[in-house]
């Protein structure tokens, strides 16, 4: 079943995540980062940053929290089951770093299909506590087989 | 490994064409794990393979996200400066398998001479069976070397 398409432009609750600095070592650690301004303070300051950084796709962790709840959305239909990640984006306004707490109000930025499938995309600014705009994030999702007449 | 390039590459010198970074990284099962624990994406098509068959792989397959993660870091050694990092947009085109080698590459497409940015095309690579496979194509990024 296609997907509701005057979902585009649809807002979710907005949330908020903080950088803990455990949480931020352990994605470091995980996709294999060894530069040490990305696993400790001092090495970040000594550059003139204001403290650890956090990996620059470090921003997944809250992606995943932020197409949950479109993803769930009964009014969209997406079968889950037919999704694969086609497309991911980051933008980045400056370098992510522990004790940042970021709020992102989730948004359907487009729905369209091309041949067989659909796309969803879904958008959130991150923004830290001074309201300032950290990192863009545009994932599109791709719902296999689900486009009218598939 | 990823080798971090002694020095921050200088805008003036490079050439559109040119190859400017290459890094390979095999993909191990326990690194493919410690990936959904810090990213929380516990999908079992990443970690269990009886599910990854019962939907048609040969085995689990590596988040696309852990593959753009190795292209970033491939990309922010290259330019050594995080903050000089402004996007990156990728196309997961391949699924990758375990023990396969993902190699980034990272190509100059273009550059503003006014904004002092560079635009690169990068992508991924694995050989498979003799043949190439490219998990993340049709991608670029941007920096910016003012």
């Amino acid at each position: 079943m296609p997907l509701n398409q005057t979902l585009k432009g649809k807002t979710y609750q907005e949330l908020t995540f903080e950088v803990e600095r455990d949480r931020a070592t352990q994605f470091s650690l995980a996709v294999g980062e060894d530069d040490p301004r990305f696993l400790e303070a001092g090495a970040a300051q000594a550059e003139g940053f204001p403290e650890q950084l956090a990996f620059p796709t470090f921003p997944t962790v809250l992606g995943i929290l932020v197409s949950a709840q479109a993803v769930t959305d009964q009014e969209l239909g997406l079968d889950y089951s037919r999704v694969v990640h086609g497309e991911q984006e980051y933008e980045w306004k400056r370098p992510i770093v522990v004790g940042d707490v970021l709020k992102a109000t989730p948004r359907i930025g487009d729905i369209y299909s091309k041949g067989p499938n659909e796309f969803l995309v879904i958008e959130a600014e991150m923004t830290d506590a001074d309201g300032e705009v950290v990192c863009i994030s545009r994932g599109t999702l791709l719902s296999r087989g689900t486009a009218e007449g598939a | 490994m990823a080798q971090v390039q002694a020095q921050r590459p200088e805008f003036d010198a490079l050439e559109v064409g040119q190859e400017v970074f290459e890094a390979a990284k095999v993909i191990k099962r326990e690194d493919v794990k410690a990936y959904a624990d810090a990213s929380g994406d516990q999908n079992p098509l990443h970690q269990d393979d009886d599910f990854a068959r019962s939907v048609g792989f040969p085995g689990i397959i590596a988040h696309g996200m852990f593959s753009m993660a190795h292209l970033t870091k491939a990309l922010k050694d290259w330019v050594r400066n995080p903050a000089a990092l402004r996007s990156i947009t990728v196309q997961f085109r391949a699924v990758v398998y375990m023990d396969e080698t993902l190699v980034a590459k990272g190509r100059i497409a273009s550059k503003n001479e006014a904004t002092k940015e560079v635009t690169l095309d990068v992508w991924e690579e694995i050989e498979r069976d003799g043949q190439i496979v490219q998990p993340i194509k049709n991608s670029r990024a941007v920096v910016s070397l003012a």
